[in-house]
């Protein structure tokens, strides 16, 4: 484990011609965690989770994607877009297994932990949920929002569902009765809303705060406020930091016990939509306005993916950054929150 | 004597603080793949692909199969001659003017072993 301050290099995913609106990763298969993203160019990409090498491209869309989801074990994927349909593909061959025609434009999807359901949401104010198994079936719709939906997804194990719309809601629906069940009223839309199943913590955004919520009984846990407008936050799996990105291009990172912000990254050229932590906590991916993705350490200098450690010791040039280092900071001439360093690994 | 040495740390101070800022970036092993710009990608070779789709037929059992069907079209065909003679032993047949799919051979001898059945039209 390094000792001394390294500088976050950020892995750059290109590929995309238009900004990326949503990313979503697999859980972790016997081939590692794989990542989708939702482009406005209309050509989802799939990529492997932990180098952002590029594996196919989803082609079959006719507008942009605003939403993409893949399933637990990476085995299908899941689009919404602009062209009035959600999409079932075959995320091992790329082939289009399913289209499923809407009224509007479709903003959001998700499958339950078997895979055997989709649940959508878009511009048409409803939620629908299709049967994988009988897609010719007509869907099951719940009606209450009054205006489009921008996110919507399973929780309390696929019991209830929980939606966030521009009507400046976000509801708790039971699955099996339809019927709304709490709803949270805010005074600004939501930008972004994330599921962490264990624990049911539902992580939203809205203005500059990142708020954390208990799923089940939409209860405050705790809000934190961000230097810069929200778009986007994800909670670490082991609940220790969150990050979040949005209308300043940068990232930040969050102790979530403290709420202190511990390291802000600069590096997209535009706003940041979309940002995730990978299914093992060790990066986190950011979709910009910049048409990028880019993959980012959550220790860094930790040897993981396309990230090599360098030991100090090895390098003559290390050891000295290492005893300047250690001289400004007990002559207190270094700003701990600057993008250009981040704190020393060991917590020092 | 303490302007000079103030001085001093002044620049020491902005000496170490540029320092700083060339703070060693994490070496990258290489950049992420791109996409290719001639395929939508999800490589059939991929062990994934491989492990999850198994080739149905391999290409030795996909090449007998081919060779049995075309056998098969093979006996489909009735083939026409002018039967001349046989031999002793009923081995060879001695033919005239036999259609075959590749065309007609004026004359012939067909082996008996590879004759599954023939009738004689009177």
């Amino acid at each position: 484990q390094p000792t001394m301050a390294m500088r976050q290099t950020p892995l750059t995913c290109s590929g995309h011609t238009r900004p990326v609106v949503d990313l979503a990763f697999s859980g972790i298969t016997p081939y590692g965690y794989f990542l989708i993203s939702a482009c406005k160019d209309g050509k989802p990409m799939m990529r492997q989770g932990d180098t952002g090498d590029w594996i196919g491209t989803f082609l079959g869309h006719k507008g942009a994607v605003w939403g993409a989801t893949l399933n637990t074990d990476a085995t299908k994927a899941a689009t919404a877009a602009a062209d009035f349909t959600a999409k079932v593909w075959d995320a091992v061959s790329g082939d289009e297994v399913l289209t499923l025609a809407h009224k509007h434009i479709v903003k959001t999807v998700t499958f339950t932990q078997d895979s055997n359901c989709l649940l959508t949401g878009g511009n048409d104010k409803l939620l629908r949920i299709y049967d994988l198994s009988n897609p010719e079936a007509a869907p099951q719709e719940i009606a209450g929002h009054t205006s489009a939906i921008k996110k919507a997804l399973w929780c309390n194990n696929d019991k209830q569902i929980l939606s966030a719309a521009d009507d400046k809601t976000i509801r708790l629906w039971d699955r099996s009765s339809m019927e709304q069940v709490k709803m949270l009223t805010f005074e600004t839309s939501v930008s972004s809303m994330e599921y962490v199943p264990d624990g049911e913590v539902l992580v939203i955004t809205y203005g500059r705060t990142v708020a954390f919520y208990n799923a089940l009984s939409l209860d405050l846990i705790k809000a934190v406020e961000a230097p810069a407008p929200i778009n986007s936050a994800s909670l670490h799996p082991e609940k220790d930091f969150f990050v979040a990105g949005g209308e300043d291009f940068k990232l930040y990172k969050f102790d979530y016990s403290t709420k202190e912000e511990l390291e802000s990254y600069k590096g997209h050229f535009g706003p940041v939509h979309c940002v995730r932590f990978s299914p093992d906590g060790e990066l986190y991916a950011s979709g910009s306005e910049d048409g990028t993705l880019r993959l980012w350490q959550t220790a860094v200098g930790k040897t993981y993916g396309l990230w090599k450690c360098v030991l100090p010791g090895n390098n003559f040039c290390h050891s000295l950054m290492k005893s300047y280092l250690e001289q400004a900071i007990w002559h207190r001439e270094v700003d701990l929150s600057s993008d250009e360093i981040c704190p020393l690994v060991d917590g020092k | 004597m303490i302007s000079s040495f103030s001085e001093q740390e002044k620049v020491q101070k902005q000496k170490s603080k540029q320092r700083l800022n060339m703070a060693t970036p994490v070496t990258v092993l290489r950049l992420p793949k791109g996409p290719d710009p001639n395929s939508r990608g999800f490589d059939p070779k991929s062990p994934r692909f491989i492990a999850l789709y198994p080739e149905q037929l391999p290409r030795e059992q996909h090449a007998r199969s081919v060779l049995r069907e075309s056998f098969l079209r093979c006996l489909l065909t009735m083939v026409e001659a002018t039967f001349r003679a046989s031999d002793i032993d009923v081995l060879n047949f001695q033919v005239s003017d036999l259609h075959t799919p590749i065309g007609v051979q004026k004359e012939a001898l067909i082996r008996c072993q590879d004759v599954i059945s023939f009738t004689f039209d009177a």
